[in-house]
């Protein structure tokens, strides 16, 4: 779901580890801890593999110690803040099959979106290079929803006022729920930045106030190891 | 960022296929573990993941693969 499906998607071009977005059911569980097990992935740093702590939206950090895979990090999640639960997810879930038989399920674009609104400066370009991506590859005949998602998503000033010129009906029935839109629509391109970097800024409070409890838990969990 | 205004370099990225694009990844992944890069997290102060247990034992700053040389004369010797 992260860095890997951005090398799929063309927004990164390598990535040092695995996010893994996982169903939170018992059954898949067991298979998830089986396949940990033949990568001999050793949990490192808090907080515990457990159901419960996952559901409540923490990550569990492993590291591989199987034969091609030595030092290799895996992340896994079940949930993360402002993203679909796993059935939606994996109902719009992209697949890419190799010429080996592998398939990779990634996240599809909008919803990888959603799930790189973090607080992490890091993420914030690639949302921008994943928007533009999805709107050169589909740009010649849009669905609703691609146009619903440009509208919504887009972050810079030059695409998001080209996406607002082309489809104004469109912006004008999302702009009460994205207000900068107006401003896109009015062609002020100053603003229209400024609003973006605003916009991008409350995101990061949010994911910061999202987390504020979840980083505690993990201090607590921290101390009860030592 | 629009397409137009990405480097050339981007431009071929994103114009290959995916599996053209896992395949490029994985050689350029050998390639920066053979000249002794880290698989450790890059430190980041802005992730809530930013824990120093990500790191490798021994490493120096916890990244794998960097060794401490030279230290400048602001800084700390351990």
């Amino acid at each position: 779901m992260g860095g890997q499906a951005c090398v799929f998607y063309g927004a990164a071009q390598v990535s040092k580890d695995i996010d893994f977005v996982v169903l939170a059911d018992d059954q898949n569980f067991a298979r998830l801890q089986d396949a940990l097990g033949r990568l001999q992935a050793a949990r490192i740093a808090v907080p515990p593999f457990d159901s419960e702590i996952l559901q409540r939206g923490h990550a569990v950090h492993f590291r591989c110690a199987a034969d091609g895979t030595e030092g290799l990090r895996i992340d896994v999640m079940t949930r993360m803040r402002g993203v679909d639960d796993f059935s939606k997810l994996w109902s719009r879930r992209t697949t890419v099959a190799d010429d080996r038989g592998s398939e990779y399920h990634l996240l599809s674009i909008p919803d990888l979106v959603q799930a790189k609104k973090t607080q992490r400066a890091k993420d914030w370009p690639i949302i921008e290079l994943l928007v533009s991506i999805h709107y050169r590859e589909n740009d010649t005949s849009p669905s609703a929803e691609s146009i619903d998602f440009w509208l919504r998503e887009a972050r810079t000033a030059e695409l998001l006022s080209q996406i607002c010129k082309r489809f104004p009906s469109e912006a004008a029935t999302i702009q009460p729920q994205r207000r900068l839109l107006q401003t896109a629509l009015s062609g002020q391109m100053d603003l229209l930045r400024a609003e973006l970097d605003e916009e991008r800024r409350t995101e990061q409070a949010k994911d910061r106030e999202y987390w504020e409890p979840l980083k505690r838990e993990l201090e607590r969990l921290r101390h009860g190891e030592r | 960022m629009q397409f137009d205004d990405l480097p050339d370099e981007w431009k071929e990225w994103i114009s290959l296929t995916p599996l053209e694009r896992l395949r490029r990844s994985e050689q350029i992944f050998a390639d920066y573990l053979a000249m002794g890069g880290s698989l450790d997290p890059d430190p980041d102060p802005t992730s809530p993941f930013d824990f120093p247990e990500l790191w490798s034992a021994g490493a120096s700053h916890g990244r794998a693969g960097l060794r401490v040389l030279r230290r400048g004369a602001g800084e700390q010797g351990h």
